[in-house]
């Protein structure tokens, strides 16, 4: 493996030296300016002079830790460099301990709490504990970006935001938003089997309460002709249609199966989606929540309890007496026998899903989507898909295997792809916020990371769990009309780049850049997170071509184009040969995110 | 009467508001080339329409309610814990053909539009393929819309009109292409679009040449941040933004930005001195009924004579509680658009502007426990100065129990009687498609209506077509 990624690494440099003419550290191109390198904390200078090519290894590191984290720093970005052995760090990441989300609800919560004690209502007495509100959405947004800023398990956070917005559960607009607690486990179990397998996880999503909220097959209950009550329909459909199978019956690589006259085939049809309905009847909460507790130490949990007065962070339970009694037919006529427990019907359903052949492609490429690219080769599909269908040792649904397959993978990591035209991906703006926590050295006075749940949404229309609907943020066909639609690709990130969040990320960036803004809680009292841009000054001051290239490495993996160098350099000549170096250096940063070259990532 | 009180209160007319000599000399000139370009047709030709997405599928059955007495009971048997009290409902006036009906009780003001013929509903309409009855269903001897009781087939198949596929190209994107097309000149900011999305790109606008231009509900137009204060960074962005990539991902991203900055520019500056004189509630459908009604506002000085807006309202999906979530949306709904219509009369563009409801589905008649589950047929509404109002259009079900419901499929899941292609022909026509280029925007409008026959000239008759 080391030695395929450092012939990658050289390919990667020659191919970049052929296109940019001034390619810093590109084996001693003639007019290279070499000034920059020394600036490099831990760079030998000689070995970019003599073109070794450590640089095209910095630039093929950082590029991998955005794929395969949440963005690394110019020191994450070294030490992988200097490894260059990209699966070890895989290894490494996934034998990491969990940093787990709810826990950080809780503690968090708990201080925000203490704190509301020591303030003083709107009449001047002192607040009184049963006036407290939460945990709610606020304190899981906190505790989601504190993680994302602090967590060493970046491939896990990575794997499971990728499976967040296929498992979708939202707070946006939902009850959901009344209850940090089970946002935090809900992402916790994404998290949990983010390296495990996907039998457990489509498990565990189904007998989550959130999703059985989200989807409302909690105390869903079995058909009641005197009541004129059928079961609920909508999580049967959705695990279908999103989270397992699709809507059309796929061949390996992804592309659609065609009948005898050439029409997609349906997976499934209405009958499969009432069958279906009948196997997730029964389930409620599986105890009554702390709160219910203690004020009422007799209480017990039964079917029927609403969200609220659940336990939100453990598993639904089968109320065997509301479960639907009888067979059950489900997609691919599978008759589910009558008699069974209800966890036994629903065992047989996710099994009968899971081996369903459509689910490694439907899934692989979705992941691929999420972590690589828009436009993932059928072979690409097909080459993940057959170890997700199979790890090597006999095991369906290994999650691990399949990141490191998708990762790894030459079409991840060849620079071949880099340099079509038509090969792309807009970075989700989730990612860039992460990516900019991670890149430049930032100070948090109370050492808190948190960021509210709204702001970025109001931006971008993404922020951790707030799709507005099951259906994700973006749909993983989407084609904006024009010349993506025309060459019949497809750029699912598009859907929310319109002409209010084009702007409205430029104006992040303008915050995180000239007001050195990065993060702030919802009511500014704790003090603010800012980017540290002293190393950048002073680069800015000695060596202007370093301090582009520095920005080009962190953000752009060494694929800012003359174009967008150009502009920059321009610009700079504009603002005068000397002075304001902190505002140059801020600017270098901001054009470089606003740029094409940084936001879509190749 | 109430009809003539409203007109009686139009005192100028439509576009009145607007005054160019507030606006840059660049608009000033847009203004002039578009007065200059309007010789033949007339500038009173202004027609605007509002796409209303109630998204999650509305529970339109409890929206639009029987009350004779037979047919209520029916109502409270099928419906059981989700039926409205007999007592809260907004009762309709008139009959249609000896029936009573009323609306939800927080939906007064839809009420009052209704008894002022402002205001028509479609009953049991949905997405269809041909005609199409129960015994076919389950015999699958028709062709039928795709992904039935899916929330993303069945939105997008409403703002398609494409059930038979999975299409991504909008019916409103397809009418607005056509109808420039065939009039040159009608439209002449060549900068902004015709279409306004106050959600985002949605399918409706989405076409082979369009996406909507978007707008905050509640910020409306937002433009770059430091462009006032720094000349350096204003330039050097347009530095980049004038540049070229060779690349289709970054060529589109930065046409995007590029776009929305100009856009925003001069749209910012149009609405500037707007002033609707009416006060629109806070909430999301509220403020985007507004951002509408200022857009409306200005349409002679951004040289438009033909604007349509998406809006939508979330929330529909109302698997659970449903009663207190479709109560507070129906209240949303109600007290927006009685703004929005107070505001077109203001302004004097009420006969000019209609607005329609689109929504994924109805939902099952049969309730789940505390909610109601995903449907087909439903009840929807239009509103304002071209609806032929005071009539329910369409068949609403002879009686809402499923044991003698003859479009039921089961559990209150109703057939559609009434093809949204007529209910979208019938708008495009008003909107100014000829009705022999019907078919080119509407593929299966053919099994419903003949419009190739001249003799044929509405296709429900819920709109006055002039």
């Amino acid at each position: 493996m080391r030695a395929i990624i450092l012939l990658l690494g050289l390919l990667f440099s020659t191919v970049l030296l052929a296109q940019e003419r001034d390619f810093i550290g590109g084996r001693g191109e003639t007019g290279v300016t070499v000034t920059a390198s020394h600036t490099f904390t831990g760079t030998d200078p000689q070995s970019t002079i003599n073109g070794n090519g450590l640089d095209a290894d910095l630039m093929a590191a950082s590029r991998f830790l955005f794929q395969a984290g949440l963005g690394g720093s110019m020191e994450d970005i070294q030490n992988l460099a200097l490894s260059g052995d990209y699966e070890a760090w895989i290894d490494e990441q996934a034998a990491l301990p969990m940093t787990d989300v709810l826990s950080n609800v809780i503690a968090i919560n708990e201080e925000e709490f203490q704190f509301f004690l020591t303030q003083t209502d709107a009449e001047g007495n002192p607040n009184r504990p049963e006036n407290y509100f939460g945990p709610w959405a606020k304190h899981f947004s906190y505790a989601w970006w504190d993680n994302a800023a602090k967590a060493p398990d970046q491939l896990r956070y990575k794997v499971a935001n990728a499976l967040s917005q296929i498992f979708v559960v939202s707070h946006n607009n939902t009850d959901l938003s009344n209850h940090g607690e089970a946002m935090g486990a809900y992402y916790d179990l994404l998290l949990r089997r983010s390296f495990g397998n996907f039998r457990d996880l489509l498990g565990d999503v189904t007998f989550s309460p959130s999703m059985g909220f989200y989807l409302s097959h909690l105390n869903n209950p079995k058909t009641d002709t005197t009541r004129n009550q059928q079961p609920d329909e909508n999580y049967a459909r959705e695990i279908m249609q999103l989270f397992t199978i699709g809507l059309i019956e796929l061949n390996m690589d992804g592309s659609p199966k065609l009948d005898a006259s050439g029409e997609f085939i349906p997976t499934y049809d209405n009958e499969d989606i009432r069958g279906l309905a009948k196997v997730f009847t029964g389930l409620g909460g599986g105890d009554v929540s702390d709160k219910i507790k203690m004020e009422y130490p007799n209480a017990r949990i039964e079917f029927g309890v609403e969200l609220y007065g659940i336990n939100k962070t453990i598993p639904m339970r089968m109320y065997d007496s509301q479960h639907e009694p009888g067979e059950k037919s489900i997609v691919g006529d599978y008759v589910i026998p009558a008699g069974q427990t209800g966890l036994a019907d629903i065992r047989d359903a996710l099994d009968h899903l899971f081996d369903h052949p459509n689910v490694p492609p439907f899934i692989s490429r979705q992941l691929i989507q999420r972590m690589v690219k828009s436009n993932p080769s059928p072979d690409y599909i097909e080459r993940v898909a057959h170890v997700f269908a199979d790890n090597g040792q006999g095991e369906r649904g290994d999650l691990l295997a399949v990141v490191k397959a998708i990762l790894l993978d030459h079409e991840a990591r060849s620079c071949e792809f880099i340099l079509d035209p038509a090969q792309g991906q807009l970075r989700e703006p989730l990612l860039r916020h992460t990516h900019i926590i991670h890149a430049l050295p930032n100070d948090s006075p109370s050492g808190n990371y948190w960021k509210d749940p709204q702001s970025l949404f109001e931006r971008t229309k993404q922020a951790p769990q707030t799709s507005p609907t099951v259906f994700n943020f973006y749909n993983p066909d989407f084609a904006p009309a024009g010349e993506i639609s025309d060459q019949g690709l497809v750029a699912p990130e598009f859907r929310i780049l319109d002409s209010e969040t084009s702007i409205g990320y430029a104006n992040q960036v303008f915050e995180w850049t000239f007001f050195e803004l990065l993060l702030f809680d919802w009511e500014n009292r704790t003090p603010h997170v800012q980017v540290v841009f002293d190393d950048l000054e002073e680069l800015a001051r000695t060596d202007q071509e370093g301090l582009i290239h520095r920005v080009d490495v962190l953000f752009l993996h060494g694929q800012m184009s003359d174009v967008t160098r150009g502009v920059i350099r321009r610009a700079l000549e504009a603002a005068g040969p000397t002075g304001r170096y902190r505002e140059r250096a801020q600017f270098v940063v901001y054009m470089a995110m606003i740029s094409p070259d940084y936001t879509i990532i190749k | 009467m109430a009809m003539n009180r409203r007109k009686f209160i139009k005192y100028a007319g439509c576009g009145a508001m607007t005054s160019t000599t507030m606006m840059s000399s660049l608009l000033n000139l847009r203004a002039m080339s578009s007065a200059a370009m309007s010789t033949g047709v007339g500038s009173s030709d202004y027609k605007a329409l509002v796409c209303l997405s109630l998204q999650g599928g509305n529970d339109s059955y409890n929206m639009l309610v029987p009350t004779t007495p037979e047919e209520f009971s029916a109502y409270r048997d099928v419906r059981s814990n989700v039926a409205h009290e007999r007592g809260a409902l907004q009762d309709l006036s008139g009959a249609s053909n000896g029936r009573t009906f009323a609306l939800h009780p927080n939906l007064p003001n839809l009420r009052r539009l209704y008894d002022e013929q402002q205001l028509a509903f479609i009953a049991n309409v949905g997405t269809l393929v041909e005609p199409l009855t129960v015994d076919d269903f389950f015999a699958r001897s028709k062709r039928m819309p795709l992904g039935l009781l899916s929330h993303s087939d069945q939105l997008q198949q409403w703002q398609t009109a494409i059930p038979h596929e999975r299409s991504a190209q909008g019916w409103g994107a397809r009418m607005t292409e056509l109808i420039n097309d065939m009039n040159p000149g009608l439209n002449t900011n060549e900068l902004i679009p015709m279409n306004f999305s106050l959600d985002g790109i949605n399918t409706f606008h989405s076409g082979q040449n369009s996406i909507p231009y978007t707008l905050n509900p509640f910020e409306g137009a937002i433009g770059i941040q430091g462009f006032e204060d720094s000349p350096l960074l204003e330039s050097a962005v347009r530095d980049m933004l004038s540049q070229s990539y060779a690349d289709v991902y970054k060529n589109t991203y930065l046409s995007t930005l590029n776009k929305s900055i100009e856009i925003n520019e001069a749209y910012s500056e149009a609405i500037e001195n707007v002033n609707l004189g009416v006060t629109f509630p806070s909430t999301v459908i509220g403020a985007s009924f507004e951002q509408v009604a200022k857009a409306i506002a200005v349409h002679e000085t951004l040289g438009f004579r033909r604007q349509t807006f998406f809006i939508s309202q979330g929330g529909y999906d109302t698997h659970d509680n449903i009663t207190i979530r479709h109560d507070s949306n129906m209240a949303e709904l109600d007290l927006a658009i009685a703004s929005f219509q107070r505001a077109m009369e203001q302004l004097g563009c009420d006969e000019q502007v209609m607005s329609f409801v689109i929504s994924d589905f109805a939902r099952t008649l049969r309730s789940n426990g505390n909610g109601t589950d995903h449907a087909w047929g439903g009840n929807v509404f239009a509103v304002g100065g071209p609806v032929r109002g005071g009539q329910i259009y369409g068949q609403y079900p002879e009686t809402l129990d499923f044991r003698d419901n003859t479009v039921d499929l089961g559990g209150g899941v109703l057939v559609p009687t009434t093809s949204a292609d007529l209910y979208f022909a019938e708008i495009a026509q008003w909107f100014g498609v000829s009705q022999s280029d019907l078919g080119d925007i509407f593929p299966n409008l053919i099994n419903f209506y003949d419009f190739r026959n001249t003799d044929n000239n509405n296709p429900l008759g819920f709109l006055t077509l002039s």
